[in-house]
């Protein structure tokens, strides 16, 4: 097998793929290391191997190193948003072949069960082998996801220089040609999260829009608000630099929450309905100020709820009368104080997901290609992956105005 | 109040067997985690059918030796009910125990059922391991749910 992979392999640069993968791993609560790990191998008919050619850090990591999801066993190798090159197919893959430039999505999903045929990829139900632990935290397992921790299938991520990728016709799609490494390894999770939140939402040509969070999923999202219609899409933030990110590149106003009463702000620029749609970009550590912030972080460490949920509350008090508000921002288990009269008495519609990505990759890699979608601004700091553990420090402090480390194994 | 202790539950069961762990998790009933306020006795829920659905035709499950393998392989001890799902869901595949079975019995039943599923509706059993790692540094959070992942295709809720 190995020779047959080494022959695979002709002609692609970098070293000789045999015993040695260097990886980014998991080895302790805020540590990240660079270490070597086996090669991955081909273990079901579906599987290809990918040689990564980016890789990043995503939001979502920052939950997992933080133990916020503390089903993380060290030497786990991170990442789930990537993109690489085929060097390696599996027998049943029939879409892809060796030589490919592809972009994977983070989930992982057969594309045969009754979810994947709604297009609920990242419900699927043969994408995680561990369903235990998520049917007893759920009631019901969702799919499986890239280096996200043995709750979401044990999967080893693409922090690596080559990774395993399986249902590969499902999951892994073309690049089409003149669209740079850059721009479509944000097809994997950041833009397809941001486009599943504005689509699922509702979003409607003539739509006000609000997204919390400008970090790349809540950029994404405010962009795909606009391709989708949206007359106006507002984003809020306190980060300055992700703000004029905002402003520049996606081209939606933004609010500076710690300076603005964003509902009353919001209420202000709407007429005083308040925005059609609102999307949560955020995530389970959320940041606020004052009392609420401050009673969150007690109570998240007291380990009396396990989210801090600010952004989600805000949105629901935001939101007009029979509007929508889609939680994108992950969350695990439990939060407090959430605002359900006024969900229930404002009948506002609340949706989240996990990224079902496989259903708006074809058609973000096409507006990629066009030059409607632009990505490359949130790659604000690309390094080889030897350095994993300073772009991982550098995103979650939001130093240096890191948006997002993208490492190139 | 001792609402969402639940993740410091895994953490302090860390000197417990991760297996068992998981087992534990499942049985847990705090009010406010979602989970019924009514626990039934272990006889009743013993003798639960637990089922998937497979998007398949009732025929494409087979019966008697035509079960996928994973079925087959536990044989006359179970009883099975194949039924349409509504809606255009496939078909409802139920199972249990003619006698009393044991905690490694109902995981062996849930891994069956899943695989069997699996293996109609993708041809394959999904493999994760042996995943590439770096070193396993040993930790107490580790080493048990070394233990609650090794067994995680047999545990939940099915
Ligand atoms: N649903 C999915 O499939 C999916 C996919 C990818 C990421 N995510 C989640 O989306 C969230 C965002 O991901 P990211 O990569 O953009 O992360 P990020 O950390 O780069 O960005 C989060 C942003 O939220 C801002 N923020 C914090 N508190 C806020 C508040 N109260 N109001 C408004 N903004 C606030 C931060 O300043 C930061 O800019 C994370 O929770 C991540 O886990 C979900
Ligand atoms: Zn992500
Ligand atoms: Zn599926």
């Amino acid at each position: 097998m190995s020779c047959e992979r080494l022959w695979n392999r002709a002609g692609s640069a970098g070293q000789e793929r045999g015993s040695i993968v260097r990886a980014a791993t998991w080895t302790g609560v805020d540590e990240v290391s660079v270490e070597t790990v086996p090669d991955p191998q081909i273990l079901n008919d579906h599987d290809v191997i990918l040689r990564v050619r980016r890789t990043t850090t995503c939001g979502s990591d920052l939950h997992l190193l933080g133990g916020y999801i503390p089903f993380m066993r060290a030497g786990d190798v991170l990442g789930h948003e990537f993109m690489g090159e085929v060097v390696e197919v599996g027998r049943g893959v029939r879409e892809r072949r060796v030589g490919d430039r592809v972009v994977v999505n983070s989930f992982i999903a057969c594309g045969h069960c009754w979810y994947c045929r709604q297009e609920l990829y990242s419900l699927c139900d043969n994408g995680n082998p561990n369903p235990g632990i998520t049917e007893s935290l759920w009631g019901q397992s969702p799919g499986g996801c890239f280096g996200y921790s043995h709750a979401m299938g044990g999967w080893a991520g693409s922090h690596a220089e080559y990774v395993r990728v399986p249902y590969a016709d499902v999951g892994a799609f073309v690049v089409p040609e003149g669209v740079s490494d850059e721009r479509a390894l944000f097809a994997s999770d950041a833009v397809s999260t941001g486009w599943m939140g504005a689509d699922l939402a509702g979003t409607k040509p003539g739509d006000v829009v609000a997204v919390w969070g400008a970090g790349g999923v809540g950029q994404m999202a405010a962009r795909a608000a606009m391709l989708l219609g949206a007359e106006r899409v507002y984003v809020i933030d306190r980060l300055p630099e992700r703000l004029a990110q905002v402003r520049e590149h996606v081209g939606a106003e933004t609010i500076d929450y710690s300076r603005t009463d964003v509902p009353a702000e919001l209420r202000e620029v709407t007429g005083g309905r308040g925005p059609d749609v609102c999307i949560e970009a955020v995530g389970m550590e959320a940041h606020s100020s004052g009392i609420q912030g401050a009673y969150d972080q007690v109570k998240q460490q007291l380990r009396l709820q396990t989210d801090r949920p600010s952004a989600v509350r805000e949105a629901i008090l935001a939101c007009r009368k029979g509007g929508s508000v889609f939680v994108l921002g992950v969350f695990a288990l439990m939060v407090d104080k959430f605002p359900l009269g006024a969900m229930m008495n404002k009948g506002l519609t609340v949706r989240g997901a996990q990224v079902h990505g496989q259903r708006y990759m074809p058609r973000i890699l096409e507006h990629m290609a066009r030059g409607e979608l632009t990505t490359e601004h949130l790659a604000t700091h690309v390094m080889a992956l030897e350095e994993a553990p300073r772009g991982y420090q550098m995103f979650k402090d939001k130093t240096d105005g890191c948006v997002r480390a993208v490492f190139t194994p | 109040m001792a609402v969402p202790r639940l993740l410091d539950s895994l953490r302090g069961a860390a000197t417990q067997a991760g297996g068992a762990l998981l087992g534990r998790l499942q049985h847990v009933r705090l009010p406010g985690l979602g989970q019924s306020s009514v626990p039934e006795d272990p006889e009743t829920a013993a003798r639960r059918w637990r089922a998937v659905t497979v998007l398949c035709s009732p025929e494409q499950v087979g019966t008697g030796a035509d079960l996928p393998a994973p079925l087959a392989a536990l044989g006359d001890r179970l009883d099975l009910r194949i039924t349409p799902a509504p809606g255009d869901r496939g078909t409802e595949l139920a199972a249990r125990y003619r006698d009393r079975p044991s905690d490694d019995d109902l995981r062996a039943l849930r891994s069956a059922l899943r695989e069997t599923k699996q293996l109609i509706e993708v041809g394959e059993v999904l493999r994760v391991d042996p995943a590439p790692h770096g070193v396993r540094t040993p930790t107490p959070q580790g080493a048990a749910l070394e233990g609650a992942t090794a067994r995680a295709g047999g545990e939940g809720v099915l």
